[in-house]
Parts: structure tokens; C-alpha cells; sequence
């Protein structure tokens, strides 16, 4: 893993996007395919939190990064909601 | 007493980050309202997901976060006086820009060919309104980028950075959203 921050961060994204899209292009079994759209869902959170540590520089303001991430961590849950909620029916 | 507020911590202008909130929000309801919809017909929104190149967007993705790790990369030189190496990445980071806009026009361009309108179905309503208008924060971009690479004071490179970390913020929710989640 790269030592340099900002090539760390770059490095990380990618693994994370082919990641998401390796989980898309599988073929998921029919009960399976929600918790693939969980993970999808997890790394992309996981995403927006390293573009706003290492790119948008929250890294050194901590006291918004807590906020931010608070806020997209419960837009994530929202998406997930909305996601999963044809399952439930 | 301190002199100094939570504001001061905050890096770069504050009305950059007030655009960047309200961009986040506007596409955030974007995204929530479109998987609301689905609710009301998954059937109908995975078969028509199945119209779009995953491949090309993943693509597109790498494209995206390269170019914002140019942008990053500008800023940081900018930073250290290095002027030259700061216009160099930033002018790499417009042209990735350009090639992301490249092949979104191709994905356009194929879905029209296939007959495939904003109103063949409401996901199509939702992905040209997305994706178009993210589209046109890239293009918006493009031209920051360049401006800021002309008018190379650093704090004009951190604002123009910040905007393009913001389209680029944007996308990573945007795509999983839109094109992976079956």
C-alpha cells in the first residue's frame, strides 16, 4: 500500500469501485442478491468517506468530518432502506 | 476565551462548502425519491437497468477518481510553490473530465439508438435526470478546472479542486445507485 496519502486514497477507491462492480456482474442466486445490494451499498459509503477525509481534506477537521459522516452514514441507511423495502412487502 | 471557531478548521471557503452541502442534498433526494419509486415496480427497474453498460460506468468511476486524485495532487503542489506541476495535474484532471463526458455521450448516443427515451420508463426518467445532471457539474468542472489552472493562485486551485471532489463525491453514490444495484 502506497505511503503517500493522497496515492493511498486514490489506490483505495479504485480497489473499492472494481470491487462494487465485480459484486454487480456476479450472478447472484435470487436470495442472495440483497445482501450483494447491502454490500454495494457499504463500499460506496465507504467510498464517499475516504473522498471526504483524503480528497475534500476533512482528514484535518475533525470535528466536520464527525459531521459529515454522520450525515452520509444515515443516507446510507436511508438508501439501504428504500433499497430492501420490496423484499419486505 | 478562544478567538478562533469550528469555522477556522473548516479547509478552504466556506461558501464552497455551503454549494457542496447543497449539491449533496439535491442529489441525495435525487437517489432517495428514485428508490422510492422502485419500490412500486423492481421488476420493471431491473429490466430496465439491464439497458445500461456497467462495465463502461465502472469505467468511468476510475476515470472520475483518478481525475480527482489529480485535482488533490494540484492543490498539494500549488501548496509547495510548485506552480507548473499544479497547471500540469490540474489540466490532466479536465481531461479525464473530458473523457468521462466522452463516454457518457456514447452511453447516450446507444441508448437513443436502442429507442430509449427519458420516458420508456420512470428509471430512465430518473437516469437522464441524474446522470445528465451530473453531467453537467463535470462539464461545469471542465471549466473550472481550466480556470483555475489559468488563475493559478492556491486559493482559487482549492476551490475548483473542492468543486470537483464534490462531482466526484457525487458519482460514487450516484453509481452504485443507479447502475449496480439489481
Amino acid at each position: 500500500m502506497p505511503r503517500n496519502p493522497l496515492l493511498r486514497a486514490w489506490a483505495v477507491l479504485i480497489g473499492l469501485s472494481l470491487g462494487s462492480t465485480a459484486l454487480s456482474l456476479w450472478l447472484w442466486p435470487p436470495g442472495l442478491t440483497a445482501i450483494a445490494g447491502a454490500s454495494i451499498l457499504t463500499l460506496a459509503w465507504l467510498k464517499a468517506r475516504v473522498i471526504l477525509a483524503q480528497y475534500l481534506g476533512l482528514a484535518q477537521a475533525p470535528f466536520w468530518r464527525r459531521g459529515f459522516e454522520i450525515a452520509l452514514a444515515l443516507f446510507c441507511l436511508v438508501l439501504l432502506g428504500l433499497y430492501l423495502a420490496p423484499g419486505l412487502g | 476565551m478562544s478567538d478562533t471557531s469550528v469555522f477556522d478548521e473548516l479547509p478552504g471557503d466556506l461558501m464552497v462548502w455551503v454549494l457542496i452541502v447543497s449539491e449533496l442534498l439535491v442529489f441525495g433526494a435525487g437517489l432517495a425519491a428514485f428508490l422510492a419509486v422502485r419500490i412500486t415496480d423492481p421488476a420493471g427497474f431491473a429490466t430496465a437497468q439491464d439497458a445500461l453498460y456497467r462495465t463502461w460506468a465502472g469505467v468511468n468511476t476510475v476515470v472520475l477518481i483518478t481525475s480527482g486524485a489529480l485535482a488533490a495532487f494540484a492543490l498539494r503542489q500549488s501548496e509547495c510553490a510548485r506552480r507548473g506541476m499544479a497547471r500540469l495535474a490540474l489540466l490532466g484532471a479536465a481531461l479525464l473530465g473530458v473523457v468521462f463526458l466522452i463516454i457518457k455521450s456514447v452511453e447516450y448516443a446507444a441508448k437513443a439508438g436502442a429507442g430509449i427515451a427519458w420516458d420508456t420508463h420512470p428509471f430512465f426518467t430518473f437516469y437522464y435526470l441524474l446522470t445528465g445532471f451530473h453531467a453537467a457539474h463535470v462539464v461545469a468542472g471542465v471549466v473550472v478546472l481550466t480556470l483555475v489552472a489559468w488563475q493559478d493562485a492556491p486559493r482559487n486551485i482549492e476551490a475548483g479542486a473542492a468543486f470537483w471532489h464534490m462531482v466526484d463525491l457525487v458519482w460514487v453514490l450516484l453509481f452504485p445507485v443507479i447502475y449496480l444495484l439489481r
